[in-house]
């Protein structure tokens, strides 16, 4: 009976103490992490749109998008956050578009896992700028292994053309929705 | 469909073993003979159903609701090690054969990482409770796989004329490393 | 017995004679995954040591007010909380290398490292030399880990730190940084030390003998050979 009394005790007190120092600590560190996010998110922003002077998180819509304005506060446009599968993992893009949602103004990987090397050309800036001024009329498209023709094409990866496609496909979805929300009584 | 897919992801795209190296502890130290391996294996997908099921309701009813998130390990810790010592006597009274089949395996599972790792990884990727149990049950699945294949090729293993300085640890890591090539050919034929 | 066991001893064993990579193949999990380069193999190393340093130090302290059944459950604990602070603190002030270690920090807490440590260890010996212990064990884990993260570094992405040291002509060795050449690399090293150690252990021999055949003489042989 001593024992397990001694047992629980000790269990007890352990747990007390450690629930304690961390409550402190993380006390002290969620602001800061909290900072950091939004460090990111807005930086992020500003390289989708880099006319962008300020933003604002729309809220009447279900889903995370932001609107942008120049330093005479007039809209020009959106940065959308949106995620979608790729060849190993998620990809997190951040996508900037223009008022009327056809044009692209600039486009960032937040996230991926893909293939060291390969897919993760992704990111690199050759591929990352076909997309600055691409038409989204009536949606982005790939091609593969040849220049593109059209106004809303992109050449895809040699060698991460499914990478390249998911980054294609995701971002259509993207803004497919934000279309349909600003259908349903635009977004604010 | 979705869970299916998540299901097959855990188990042979992204390979706990193979691909995020959760687990490796077993997988180096039982693999040595079919048979455990996979009884290895079947304790540990056992125990990481249940370890899903038992953290996503501890996360998301008493976590996230008193804003105790952390505490995340520190809990998710304790729960897995009382859950494998109560999975352990609860067989031993239940089942005799499937006891002696188990028993030695359940108390290494406490600090095989896959588990604790499977914990975490239901939180950051914020699966529901029907994914995270689908996710587990793939999970187990997929270390029930690379143990098992690891086993039978070791088996082979003991009649080559291995070198010296090769035998043991590092002959099995640079066949794991092979083995990982081939589950490589995997990625891409489904992502989740 | 225990006391002759010197303290600069006590640190020097973790970091060759009982590595806890290479000779006790023990951490694996944390070894592999995050050696894609050297800087993530310090920070994981980092990490580790912040964990099992404290860790040791406190049990080791409070080594005989702990009852045996619930010691496991007790280490577990204090173990895990040294990892959330770990966490946090590197959350709010390294976002960048938290974000590339990714899950792998909250699995230090079952880095058998750290519960083997407390377990063969901290349990019976005194604070400083628990604490000594730790670092040592810290410190073969590093470089363990530095080594790693290098070889595959340099020879997946050309440089080491950051700073590019192989030519633009060589092409990277992609397998490297995946999970395949974690696998390769660390079996290749073990073999490389086994090697070493086996070599060793020939020459130690080789020396006894001569030893041992110094002391005698021709005579002896004859003597002994007659019994």
């Amino acid at each position: 009976m001593k024992t397990v009394i001694h047992m629980l005790l000790t269990l007890t007190f352990i747990g007390i103490v450690s629930g304690g120092l961390l409550s402190q600590i993380s006390e002290w560190a969620e602001p800061k992490i909290e900072e950091h996010r939004k460090a990111e998110t807005a930086r992020a922003i500003y390289l989708v749109q880099p006319e962008a002077k300020s933003y604002e998180r729309i809220t009447n819509v279900d889903f995370e998008v932001y609107k942008v304005f120049d330093e005479m506060k007039n809209s020009i446009g959106f940065a959308l956050p949106y995620e979608g599968n790729g060849f190993q993992g998620k990809i997190r893009l951040m996508v900037g578009l223009n008022d009327e949602l056809n044009k692209l103004k600039g486009l960032q990987i937040l996230e991926q896992v893909e293939t060291p090397g390969l897919g993760t050309k992704i990111t690199e800036e050759n591929f990352l700028k076909q997309f600055l001024n691409l038409s989204a009329q009536p949606m982005v498209n790939w091609v593969k292994a040849v220049p593109p023709e059209k106004q809303n094409e992109i050449q895809t990866i040699t060698g991460a053309t499914i990478s390249s496609k998911a980054v294609v496909i995701i971002l259509n979805d993207g803004i497919k929705k934000l279309r349909d929300a600003e259908k349903d009584g635009g977004v604010k | 469909m979705e869970l299916i897919l998540i299901f097959f992801s855990a188990a042979i795209v992204n390979n706990f073993v193979l691909a995020y190296f959760l687990g490796i502890c077993p997988f180096i130290g039982v693999s040595n003979k079919i048979t455990s391996a996979f009884s290895m294996g079947l304790a540990t997908t056992f125990v990481m159903t249940i370890t899903a099921i038992v953290t996503w309701l501890i996360y998301h009813l008493i976590l996230v609701p008193f804003h105790l998130e952390f505490l995340e390990y520190v809990s998710f810790i304790l729960v897995i090690a009382s859950l494998v010592q109560f999975v352990e006597m609860f067989i031993k009274k239940v089942s005799q054969p499937l006891y002696r089949a188990l028993g030695i395996f359940l108390p290494l599972i406490t600090t095989n990482c896959a588990i604790l790792g499977l914990a975490l990884f239901i939180v950051l990727r914020e699966y529901t409770f029907l994914q995270g149990i689908f996710f587990g049950v793939g999970a187990g699945a997929g270390f029930t796989l690379a143990i098992t294949i690891m086993a039978g090729i070791r088996e082979e293993l003991d009649l080559a004329d291995v070198p010296k300085a090769f035998q043991g640890a590092p002959i099995t890591l640079i066949v794991a490393g092979i083995l990982a090539l081939a589950f490589m050919g995997f990625s891409g034929l489904i992502s989740v | 017995m225990k006391n002759k066991v010197t303290i600069i001893k006590e640190y020097t064993k973790g970091i060759w004679q009982s590595n806890p990579v290479f000779k006790q193949i023990l951490g694996m999990c944390p070894t592999l995954a995050v050696t894609v380069s050297a800087i993530n193999g310090i920070a994981m190393a980092l990490a580790t040591t912040f964990v099992l340093v404290f860790s040791s130090f406190i049990i080791s302290s409070v080594r005989k007010l702990i009852p045996t059944q619930v010691r496991i459950a007790s280490y577990i604990v204090v173990i895990a909380t040294f990892v959330t602070i770990v966490d946090l603190v590197m959350k709010a002030q390294f976002p960048e290398l938290s974000k590339s270690l990714g899950p792998y920090i909250p699995l230090i807490v079952v880095n058998c490292i750290i519960l083997g440590r407390q377990e063969a260890f901290s349990s019976k010996n005194t604070p400083l030399r628990s604490v000594v212990d730790a670092l040592g064990m810290g410190s073969g884990f590093l470089i363990a880990l530095f080594m790693l993260g290098s070889i595959r570094e340099l020879l997946g992405s050309r440089t080491i730190l950051g700073f590019q040291l192989l030519p633009d002509f060589y092409e990277p060795w992609l397998v490297m940084i995946l999970p395949a050449g974690a696998f390769l690399t660390l079996g290749l090293m073990l073999a490389f030390f086994n090697n070493l150690s086996l070599h060793k252990k020939k020459s130690d021999n080789d020396k006894l003998i001569a030893k041992y055949l110094k002391t005698k003489t021709a005579a002896d042989f004859v003597i002994e050979e007659n019994k």
